[in-house]
This record gives C-alpha cells, structure tokens and sequence, in this order.
C-alpha cells in the first residue's frame, strides 16, 4: 500500500547532531521548489551523499521540467549517509524526499539516475531505506513506479528486475511525457501491469518486465531481452533525442547549496554529444549527434545564472568544450562580461593540440595551476587502435605551447588494457611522460626552482555497451597489476608522478557492465553482503563482492573478462542509442587493423547510423577547427 | 569616492579603490531554524553568493584567488542558532543603507535574513577578534535535572578552573575562570551565559554543560537547543561596546 503523503522532517531534525555534515539533510537551499503541490509526485534520486548528487546536471534538468508541468511536482532525494542510514533504521525513519520531507514510498513515480555502474547497490540500498520492495514484481498494485535513466542504462540488465521502467536518452521531454503517462493510467483506474504496458507505448521507454531474456546459441551466457509472448512492446527500443538543443535552458542549476559540493559551480552545457569517436568511448556513442549551443546564448545564460545564484565560478560543460566552433568566441565574450567581479569560468577537458593551450589560457587569465591533458595510450600504433585521432607531435606541441605559456605542472590521462596493449605500449607511457617533462625542461630551465612536473593518471579500461570494444573482455586484474608494475619500474624520474586505478575496483565496474538480467542476484547478494557506496575507496570492499558472486556460482573475473563472439546478441542489443550494430563492429574490425575513423563534425559522414534512425543531424553553430 | 567605477567592473585592480578608500558595511543578520546546522565554512560560501546575489558593489581582493572583500563574526558551534550574527563587506561605492539591507535581505535565504546594516570606521579591527564577549541562551530539552542543579555544576567547574575535553581527536583545554563572565538562571530549564574569548580560546556552551553535568553527576539532556543572543566588544579598561557602536561609549553592564 502506498504510504502516507507527509513531512516527517521532525524525525530527522533530532538526528541531525549525532550525523557527519547534518548540512546534507536540510533542504531548502536558495532556488529549491518549495512548494510541491502535486497532484502528482516525482522524487528524483541520485543514490549518493548530496554532495555527489546535487551537481548531477540531469537531476537538475529533469527536476526542471517537471516542475514547470501544471498539476506536477519533482522533489530531490540522496542518499544518507552510513551515519544517518543507521540511525533512521534504528527508530524507523524511512527515506525522506528533500523538498517535503515526505516518505519516498508515498511518491507516485521515483526516477534513479544511474551515473555509473558502481551505484547500483546503493539503489538497492535507497529502496530498502524506503520500504519498497527490491523486484518490481513484488511490489503493491499502488506502489510507486520506479523509473531509471542515465548513462549506465545502456546496459541496465543487471538492475532491471528492480526496475519498472527506464527511459533512454535525453530525458527533458521524456520524462514528462512518462509522468503523464502515470499519472493519467492511474487516473483511468489502471492496474499496474497496464500502466506498465502503456508506459512501454512512450516513445524511448524500456519495460524490462515486458520481456523475457532468451539464451540460446546466438547469444551470450547472458542472453538477449525480448518481447514476452503476447505484449506489443518494440524488439528495439531506441533512444530518445533533442534535436533543438539551443532550445533547452542552458543553465539548469537553480539551486545553490549550503555546504561545498563536489563540483561547487554553475554549469552551461555549451553542447551535447561528441563525434570524435573514441572507440573505447561509451557517452561518445551514446550522446551522438553533436548539438552546440550559439555563443551569444552560452554567454547571456552564463552571466545571468552567475547573478541568479551568486556563484563565483562557471564551467563550460560537455563532453569536449573546446570543440565547440564557437569556443574562442564564447570564452573571449565571458571575459569581457565577467571582467572584475571574481568569477572564474573553467572548461572541464582541454583539447590536446596548441588551440587546446590557447583556450586554457582564455579561461586562466594570468593564471596557472595545472594542464591536464587525456593522450589515453603510450603510443602512436595504440592511440590508431583506439581512435584518438592525436600524434605524438600533437601532444609535443601542446606540452611546449603550455609551458611557454607558463604552466608548469602537467597531468596526463592513461588507459591500461587496452585491446591489443603490449608491453611496449604500457613503457611507452612512461617514455611519454618522460619526454613531456624533458619539453618542460628545455624550456623552462633544469633547475630545481623551475618547478617542472609531470603526473600520470592511468585507469583501466572497462569495455562498456554500444562502443567498439563492447566484445573485448577486460584485461585480467593481476596482468593489470603486472602491467601498474612495468610502468612505476620504468618511470625513473622523481618529477613524474603516477597513479592508477585500483584493479579490483575495475573488475566490479567490468562485471556490472557486461553481466545481463542474472546479474541481479550479484547485486542482491552484494547489497547482503554490506556493499553500499562502492564508488568510494574507503567503502569498496572486493572481498564482499567476491563472497557474494561466489554465493551466486560467480566469478568476477570470469564475468569481467569474457570476450563475447562479434556475431553474438549481446545483453543489451533490445536497447539502442541510434549507433548501428554493423557500424560498431566496423570500428572494432577498424581498431585491430588500427586505422583510424575521422569526426564527421570535421569531415564526411562516417556512417554510424544515428542521424537516419533518429530523424535527427549535427549542429554545429560555425566551421570547426 | 566619486568618479570611481563600480564593481562588477572592467577596471584593472591597480585602478580601484585601495582598501582604505573602500567603504565597510556591517551587517547583522540571524542564523535560524535548520539553518542552525551549516557549519562555519558552508555559512561563508552562503553569505558571499548572498552578497552577489543582492548586486551590491563588493570590492575583490588582489591576491591569487580574487576572493570577494569579507569578514565574517566568529564560528558558531554546528546546531547554535544565533540572533546576531555579523559580517562586513567592503564596497567600492556607498549605496544607502536602507537600500542595501533590502537588497541582501531580497538575496538570502529567511533563516539568514539580514536584520541590520550601517557603514562602520574602516580601521577597525577584524570582527572575529575584536568580538570578544558573547551572550548564549541555552535551553535544556529532557534534561533529568534543573537548571538550578545545573548552575551547582557550573559553579563547581568555574572552582576547578579549567576543563579539559576531546574535540574530535584532539585534546582541548580552556580556562574557565577567564572564559566565563556570569551565568543567569532563566526559568526552570534555560540559562544564560555570558562568556569572552581570548587568545588562548573560546568556551562553548555545550562544553560548559557537558563538564558540569559531569561534575555534579547529572545525567544527559535529550537535547540542548543554544543560541548566540548577543556580541559585543570589550575594550581593555572593561567598557563594553555594540557592535554597531557607539564606539566610544558604554554598553550595557555584563551580567552578574
């Protein structure tokens, strides 16, 4: 039965001086819709602390749209923390909405935003706090509907039994679209199988209840998604697209934080998607086509959410800002906007060539912390194989264009396990490395006050969904630790400084993203086990989640390093962002050749398929650079 | 200051105003509700995008960090509501009084409305330490003791002189007898206290209780509700100045 509608924040506010930072539970920051009148009840839910949460952009932009609908309100929820989950399970207390403290399980609809595949288990833990059963198959006739969407519902098979719905794509109208959907079945009188099957009719909506998964010799172990006998449901659901992006708000933040958040400014999406096609990519596939934002409304909507919310720093957010054609143009008209009130604006990657430097230097102003730049692989023959179309003279260029501009710590981002990584590859990062800091050196001086230094950050690669190496299985977690070895014994110099991921980290993140719909009694097992937070270091436990696969016949390496067949039906083949199967097997074929594939936003079409299936095309405002 | 450019402004900061040229705005405002629970550094971030927010002309340092001109009263302990918070912003151009409250009341959140703003002598000195003397109002919520019992324990620590207590992981000592001016028993389960800062520190309410429940053997409160009611400057030769002066003039007596 669904629970009562009411503020209960009078059961939260006498844990407030027994909790770590009881800012996180206040609510009622500037910009929050306080009042929520409803009828109808969104809860949107990022399952980590709020200050994970709250910069989350899509939370924003749905939050947004919802709450301008006449007759609809969205309130936000997080996660507790350990601390107060304890404390609210102690007395009882269920997971509270921000808005109007009121019981998650009283909502009519709550949407998860999956981030990343690590927060799965802190779904599970989110639902539990709530009161609301784990499968979708147990639960009440009136119980809310729980939707999902986000980036890692390109393979949401493993937390589909817990889903009703998931919503693919961009969600601004889709989502209003579905909570109209609820709300007038439910007004009809509508069980909820039958809100369920209507929900399926909205265009970009998966119902996984709606499908069985078959195995067979076609598929992998895991089996492909189909329509279950008897239901009109698509074999295919493809994503949803806006395709007059300018038209969206491009400043969704309203609401500014009390307390410091983990990315503690406003954000102006400048543009969406990216056609760079970097083969091990998922939100390059994912996000496609490329829609920028004019200048002239990047830079209003900048300055005026700078007044609005009294922010003192702005970033340019995508998923590769300086490739906006515009992108001088909009930084040189924030500078001139912003001169003298204390505002720094920051781009969140820097393009790895000279105009890369040229726009780090627009946004620093005089000036310099460090310069990061992602050249993913030790050598030119890799960097072909995973389509990062930068030559080593590129990189040369940039690293001296940088440092004669005046930077001098440089950070550099790596990938570990790539397909076809050879040893030679993984020394090639250090050489890399090594001859950044020699460029330093040459031209700064040699000294020890030149202050020249270099960091390396190598991540292992997690072959994800709808990319190119979504067949590849990953690199074994002890050649990954033998392969971290060879880089540190060859990196000789103090000035260079290296981090990597943790393989077992990794290996979790590889599981989830490869497993299909059986996955979900890992998860079940793993939540069992006390996994929660699993994104944080000091939560993640390997071990839990190796008592837990081993509870469930598992093996994680197993799971995370299996190749899958190029001629299989993977998991997620019934779910589609628009980019052609053929066109990614192509690719894959393309990387083991390692020849490359151009940016069709610079170049010709290259085929993927995303603009025919979706009706939908580029826009890109100038000429790109 | 006439003839200068306002900020936000295009100006090169070797251009604008030097900081003695700057006017100070002092402004009182009240830390209510909820919003007891910000902790210090979260009350900064809050009242600087307040501050923008109201498009008062702020002044921006010259340093590394361009940060905006402010001082702010000392930290309130987390879950201390206050009546009387402070903090002064440097403008690069006077705006009326009147008009400048209204714009930083319009700009904050109602639990951290501004109540009071005037222009105040720009050499004086920072607030956080030039507001030595503080009143608290503290209230005994489910306590299985009287106020009266509890000013037996007060009484005993102010003996003892010193109390000695763990914050977090380290170890903290404060001299009572120089931290504690006079407690007042309000009714049958709230007090007032009245209590200075030094160099060597400050005394928190709710460390003055714990160690007095300690002393007389009384148990826990379910909760202790505390909140800063007044701040106040003590001059050297004990005269007790508003924050808002009259700077030169007596306040009110402390309490016995």
């Amino acid at each position: 039965m669904r629970a009562r509608r009411e503020n209960l924040f009078h059961l939260i506010e006498p844990l407030l001086p027994h909790v770590e930072h009881p800012a996180r539970y206040l609510d009622h920051e500037w910009g929050s819709v306080q009042e929520q009148k409803g009828p109808f009840h969104l809860a949107m839910v990022y399952a980590d602390v709020y200050e994970v949460g709250q910069p989350n952009l899509a939370i924003s932009i749905l939050y947004n749209a919802v709450n301008a609908q006449e007759g609809m309100s969205c309130e936000r929820c997080f996660l507790p923390w350990k601390d107060m989950a304890s404390l609210m399970r102690e007395r009882g207390v269920p997971l509270l909405s921000l808005e109007g403290a009121a019981p998650l399980a009283s909502f009519d609809a709550i949407g998860f935003t999956l981030a990343h595949e690590l927060i799965a288990t802190n779904v599970l833990e989110a639902l539990d706090l709530a009161g609301i059963a784990l499968r979708s198959s147990d639960r009440d006739e009136d119980d809310p509907i729980i939707l999902a969407g986000g980036p890692s519902a390109w393979n949401c098979e493993p937390l589909a039994p817990a889903l009703d719905a998931v919503l693919l794509g961009d969600g601004e109208e889709s989502i209003v679209e579905v909570c109209a959907c609820i709300r007038d079945a439910r007004a009809e009188g509508m069980g909820r199988k039958e809100i369920l099957r209507r929900l399926a009719q909205v265009p970009g909506t998966y119902v996984p209840s709606l499908y069985d998964v078959v195995v067979d010799e076609g598929t992998t172990r895991w089996g492909r998604a189909v329509p279950k006998e008897g239901e009109d449901v698509p074999p295919t659901v493809l994503k949803r697209c806006v395709q007059d992006f300018a038209a969206t708000p491009a400043v969704a933040q309203r609401i500014v934080p009390y307390m410091g958040i983990v990315q503690d400014r406003l954000s102006v999406e400048v543009l969406r998607g990216c056609a760079r096609g970097c083969r091990f990519c998922q939100a390059g596939m994912t996000y496609r086509p490329v829609r920028e934002r004019p200048a002239g409304q990047v830079v209003s909507c900048a300055v005026d959410g700078l007044l609005r919310s009294g922010h003192n720093e702005v970033s340019l957010t995508s998923l590769s800002t300086t490739d906006h054609s515009q992108c001088a143009q909009i930084l040189s008209g924030m500078n001139e906007r912003l001169a003298g009130r204390g505002v720094r604006v920051s781009i969140p990657s820097q393009r790895l060539d000279s105009f890369g430097v040229e726009m780090a230097a627009a946004v620093a102003g005089g000036k310099r912390g460090g310069l990061t730049f992602a050249p993913e692989a030790g050598s030119q023959r890799l960097r072909d194989v995973i389509n990062k179309n930068v030559t080593e003279q590129d990189l040369e260029n940039a690293a001296r264009n940088a440092f004669e501009n005046g930077w001098r710590r440089m950070k550099l981002y790596f990938m570990m396990g790539l397909p076809t990584e050879t040893d030679e590859d993984v020394v090639g990062i250090a050489r890399l490395s090594e001859r950044v800091l020699e460029i330093g050196r040459e031209v700064v001086g040699r000294g020890p006050k030149s202050g020249v230094s270099v960091s390396i950050s190598v991540a292992v690669l997690v072959p994800k969904a709808f990319t190119p190496f979504q067949w590849q299985g990953q690199c074994r977690p002890d050649e990954v630790r033998r392969r971290q070895q060879l880089l540190l014994s060859e990196i000789r110099d103090r000035a260079i400084r290296v981090s990597y991921h943790d393989a077992g980290v990794s290996l979790v993140e590889g599981a989830l993203s490869r497993m299909g719909r059986a996955g979900f009694e890992l998860l079940l097992a793993a939540h069992g086990h006390g996994c929660s937070f699993d994104a944080w270091t000091s939560e993640f436990s390997l071990e839990a989640w190796e008592a837990a696969a081993a509870d469930c016949g598992l093996d994680l390496e197993d799971v995370a390093c299996e190749e899958f067949p190029l001629s299989a039906a993977l998991p997620w083949d019934h779910t589609s962002p628009g980019v052609s199967k053929g066109y990614l097997q192509r690719e894959w074929r393309r990387a083991v050749e390692g020849v490359t594939t151009p940016d069709c936003t610079r170049e010709s079409c290259t085929g993927c398929g995303v603009c025919p299936a979706l009706g939908v095309h580029n826009v890109i405002q100038g000429v790109r650079a | 200051m006439s003839g200068r450019r306002t900020q936000p402004t295009d100006a090169r900061p070797q251009d604008l105003p030097t900081k003695a040229e700057l006017a100070r705005l002092r402004v009182e405002y009240g830390k209510d509700a909820r919003l007891a629970f910000l902790g210090h550094l979260d009350l900064i971030g809050t009242v600087e995008r307040c501050v923008r927010r109201s498009g008062l002309p702020f002044s921006i340092g010259n340093g590394f960090a361009r940060r905006m001109r402010i001082q702010f009263s000392s930290a309130l302990p987390v879950g201390a509501s206050s009546a009387c918070e402070l903090f002064d912003v440097r403008l690069t151009e006077r705006v009326a009084e009147d008009e400048a409250l209204e714009r930083l009341r319009e700009a904050a959140p109602a639990a951290l409305a501004p109540v009071r703003c005037a222009y105040v002598d720009g050499a004086l000195p920072a607030l956080e330490a030039w507001l030595n003397r503080a009143t608290w109002e503290v209230e005994l919520v489910g306590a299985p003791f009287d106020a009266a019992e509890l000013g037996a324990g007060i009484s005993e620590v102010a003996r003892r002189g010193e109390i000695v207590y763990m914050r977090g992981e380290r170890e903290k000592c404060v001299d009572v007898s120089a931290t504690l001016v006079g407690v007042e028993q309000v009714g049958e389960s709230a007090l007032r206290l009245e209590t200075r800062s030094t160099t060597a520190g400050a005394l928190r309410p709710r460390v003055l209780l714990d160690a007095a429940c300690a002393a007389a053997g009384l148990g826990q409160p379910e909760a202790v509700r505390v909140r800063r009611a007044l701040q106040r400057h003590e001059a050297e030769d004990g005269r007790l100045v508003e924050p808002f002066g009259p700077f030169g003039i007596e306040g009110r007596a402390p309490l016995s």
